[in-house]
């Protein structure tokens, strides 16, 4: 997984319209499965796969972080993608998994895992497979899509982890939740 | 040879010795005897020069000169240390701080303006040695003979120094050393002492084998020459023979050293300390007196010579250096990067600790018990002095605003004196580092709008001096540092003008005492007429604010007018591990800081409200189960864990306590940042993830709910 360039990825953190060709462009992606749609995220991204255990939830969140769990000594937050997309949680089966990713935001490494429904295989994906995300339509926000790759005949929404998993988004979200909690009491 | 290391502790200890002439300069004023103090000033100069020497700091060294020299005159009681002078010196200790800034930054260049700006404090201080006086030799000038007299041996010393092994590793070089010498005067021979070298095979590189036989001619003092070698006094063999030795010193130099004591004649005769007659002459007077040897001392004193006292004298005087040094050096420096570390992995110590603990108590084997609980102690014992490594005094941080006070008091033109309580308060070095600079301003604030006027004072039936006090102190895990003044108090009309102007409040609006003052921390407030330098332009008091929330502490200010004003500044003293209180609610598990409970009890009839009857007091309390909306219904019995912080009781009302255990905190990722209420996470024997809570912020939410609308990115 976390075999090869030392840099990391130059991605955008806004989609551009026209095709990224200048960038030093990952093909490999990792390919899973989310409600029944399938979903991939560069491997330079991706620093390891676990299973599915039992996590600590942390209050006044929104829904979309569903709590930490206990990673080799550190604490790493876990997001619930569907619910990040504004759509129904899946159910936890026996195939459902935590992709632990790292990313650097702001000069700061973070780590955050993610939960998904089953991870597939690690596809090489072309640069000229990638088509542009559509500008509607996908029921996802947006700057969320990187680009949409052709696998086999069928579309897989490739995953722009930096806006995905963005912290400061996610930071305000929290403040909107807690401040609601908080004035109720 | 890495001369860095060596450099960067000089700067350390030049920067110490600095701050250590600061202080006593500014102590001198209140002081009736003050020779010790001069001295322990003269002192430091001295070693800043000496030191400064060996690293061959040209600059440093001739501008300390002459600071030394003044002081070397007010030690010698021909001057009285007065204000205009301490405050010269006092320039003249930030000029050669800046000069070390400017060498560590730019090592090897000159910086001219600075050097020109350190001329005019020369200028002044060669005023005060006046014309009667001639200073002491200027190391920089070669040493220059003085005519007509014959250079012979009158002023040829003989200096036999042997370097210890280590004294590369300890970052010396000897050829320092004596080209430091030659500032003293001139090397006329020198002879190197090579008989300790091993076969190459057998060489340590950075071992030293070597010593040296120096001829010297200097008119320098023994304690001069020997000040030369100060820094490796412990680890060399040092030998210094004054001019017109007898032969007979020479015969006990070499007496001194068994193992070559043949070559060592020889050498001698190489240098030009001895000729070779006058070596055959002594070594025969010997043989001829017995053919066993005899002790030096009784030729010596046959002879008259006076090295026996002389070199005994030297010999004592090396002892007591010794012994000043071995006290001194009490202390070590160590990397702060490796207390980390050390303190990193006494955190996982504790955790794989708890781990075992677990599985001891499930297993039911006794013994493994009651080992295990041996081993529970010793690691909690470790993690204490771990801990306490990184505690530092704050009276060091406090003893700094004496020079600002000094300063700004004559800036103002006030007259205030700064009183010190709890300088023995230990915090951690973080916090300490960073909790200066609000502390600066808090200070500077005091001073420029809290002492009020000399005229006012008078009126108001005050002491003519405006007293600023620091005082520090521990309060149930946090640490409590006041800063007060006694000077006119807020000025409750001035700030609710200035807020109602500056549209903070609205026009009606009543505020308590506490909301009043709690207005001055507004960004851009400040209800100052004119805006000096000092302060003014309400650009201060928020930014205090937000390094001490960074901090994760709090500030509040107390005021009466007329009396005075005090800021309490209040500061977790928690750092990576805390003794921490297990408490369940639900299936979540939450971790309370120990230092903040009090007690628990049990949680009877709910009748509705949120407080309860303890023991006759009203404690109010918040339902966990409810703030954090923790799914399930509430158990049948519940517990109140009764904390206490800031001098106020609550209670927190959860379903399960689950005892003490030793906790150590690990970060939550920045997205948590804006819970209020958690403070970070820790990780439970179990593997399970708890969540530490946040005790002031919990209570601050619950008294004063925040209000204003939330911002989104």
């Amino acid at each position: 997984m976390n075999a090869v360039a030392p840099t990391p990825p130059h991605l955008p953190t806004v989609v551009a319209s026209t095709m990224p060709a200048m960038r030093a462009e990952p093909t490999q992606y990792l390919t899973f499965q989310l409600a029944g749609e399938s979903f991939a995220i560069g491997i330079l991204s991706i620093k390891e796969i676990i299973e599915y255990h039992a996590l600590t939830e942390v209050p006044m969140m929104p829904s979309c972080v569903r709590g930490v769990i206990n990673l080799r000594g550190a604490v790493v937050p876990v997001l619930d993608l569907p619910a990040r997309f504004g759509r129904p949680s899946s159910e936890v089966t026996k195939r459902t998994c935590i992709v632990i990713v790292e990313i650097e935001a702001a000069g700061e490494r973070q780590v955050i895992g993610v939960i998904v429904d089953a991870v597939n295989e690690v596809l090489d994906i072309d640069a000229t497979d990638i088509e542009p995300p559509p500008n509607f339509g996908a029921n996802i926000r947006a700057d969320f899509i990187q680009g949409m790759g052709k696998v086999k005949g069928k579309f897989v929404i490739l995953l722009n982890v930096h806006q995905v998993l963005s912290i400061n988004d996610l930071q305000a979200a929290g403040a909107a939740v807690s401040k609601d909690v908080l004035s109720l009491n | 040879m890495n001369m860095d290391d060596a450099l960067a502790t000089f700067f350390a200890e030049s920067r110490e010795l600095l701050e250590q002439m600061e202080t006593s300069l500014l102590g001198i004023g209140q002081e009736n005897d003050t020779t010790e103090t001069v001295g322990a000033i003269f002192r430091a100069a001295h070693t800043i020069k000496g030191s400064a020497g060996l690293f061959g700091l040209d600059d440093v060294v001739s501008f300390t000169h002459v600071v030394e020299s003044v002081l070397d005159v007010v030690r010698d009681g021909r001057l009285a240390i007065d204000e205009p002078m301490v405050t010269l010196l006092l320039a003249c200790g930030d000029h050669i701080g800046a000069l070390l800034d400017a060498l560590e930054t730019n090592p090897g260049q000159r910086d001219e303006s600075l050097i020109e700006r350190g001329a005019p404090l020369t200028a002044q201080l060669r005023a005060y040695l006046g014309t009667g006086l001639v200073a002491a030799d200027e190391p920089q000038a070669p040493f220059e003979r003085m005519g007509g007299i014959n250079p012979c041996e009158k002023d040829l010393w003989h200096i036999s120094v042997r370097f210890g092994a280590d004294v590369l590793r300890n970052g010396m070089d000897p050829l320092s050393f004596i080209r430091y010498l030659g500032t003293l005067g001139t090397v006329t021979g020198i002879v190197t002492l090579t008989d300790a070298l091993p076969a190459a095979e057998a060489m340590d590189p950075e071992s030293n084998y070597l010593g040296f036989q120096i001829a010297f001619r200097s008119q320098a003092e023994k304690a001069a020459i020997e000040g030369v070698f100060d820094f490796v006094l412990d680890d060399c063999t040092l030998n210094i023979l004054p001019p017109n030795s007898r032969t007979g010193d020479y015969i006990e130099l070499i007496r001194s050293m068994p193992e070559e004591s043949a070559r060592l004649g020889e050498m001698l005769v190489r240098c030009g300390s001895l000729t070779a007659k006058e070596l055959a002459a002594a070594l025969l007077v010997q043989e001829q007196r017995h053919p066993e040897i005899i002790p030096i001392g009784s030729i010596l004193v046959e002879q008259g010579s006076v090295a026996a006292p002389v070199v005994a004298a030297a010999l004592e005087k090396q002892k007591r250096v010794k012994e000043n040094k071995a006290q001194e050096s009490q202390s070590i420096r160590i990397d702060a990067e490796k207390l980390d570390q050390l303190i990193n992995m006494i955190g996982e110590l504790i955790i794989a600790s708890a781990g075992a603990n677990v599985i001891a108590r499930k297993s039911r084997n006794i013994e493994l018990q009651e080992c295990h609980s041996t081993l529970s102690g010793l690691v909690e014992r470790v993690r204490d002095s771990a801990l306490q490594l990184r505690m530092v005094k704050i009276g060091a941080t406090f003893n700094r605003f004496q020079r600002v006070v000094h300063d700004v008091s004559r800036e103002i033109g006030k007259d205030i004196v700064l009183v010190v309580n709890g300088e023995d308060t230990e915090l951690d070095k973080t916090v300490v580092e960073k909790i200066g600079d609000p502390l600066t301003h808090l200070v500077r604030n005091a001073m420029d709008h809290g002492i009020d006027s000399a005229e006012l004072r008078a009126k108001r039936g005050k002491p003519a001096q405006g007293t600023v006090s620091l005082n520090a102190y521990h309060d149930s895990g946090s640490i409590v540092i006041e800063v007060s003044d006694d000077g006119g108090g807020l000025d409750r009309e001035k700030i609710l003008a200035k807020a109602l102007e500056r549209g903070l409040i609205e026009p009606g609006r009543v505020l308590t005492e506490a909301e009043t003052c709690a207005l001055i921390f507004e960004p851009g407030f400040s209800t100052a007429e004119q805006v000096t330098n000092l302060s003014g332009r309400g650009v201060g008091m928020d930014v205090v604010k937000r390094n001490i929330v960074a901090l994760r502490g709090t500030v509040d200010i107390a005021s009466q007018p007329g009396v005075g004003t005090t800021v309490t500044v209040r500061l977790p003293l928690t750092l990576a591990i805390i003794n921490g209180f297990q408490v369940g609610v639900g299936k979540s598990v939450f971790v309370v800081p120990l230092d903040m409970v009090d007690e628990c009890v049990e949680f009877t009839s709910d009748s509705g409200h949120d407080y309860t009857d303890l023991r006759g007091q009203v404690l109010p309390f918040i339902r966990l189960r409810e703030l954090f909306e923790v799914p399930g219904a509430a158990g049948t019995r519940q517990n109140i864990v009764v904390v206490k912080h800031a001098g106020q009781k609550f209670g927190l009302v959860v379903d399960t306590l689950m005892g003490e255990a030793q906790t150590v905190i690990k970060p939550l990722s920045r997205m948590f940042s804006q819970v209020k209420g958690i403070s970070g996470s820790s990780i439970l024997g179990s593997g399970d993830v708890a969540l530490i809570l946040d005790v002031p912020a919990l209570m601050e939410e619950a008294q004063f709910p925040v209000t204003h609308t939330p911002q989104l990115a």
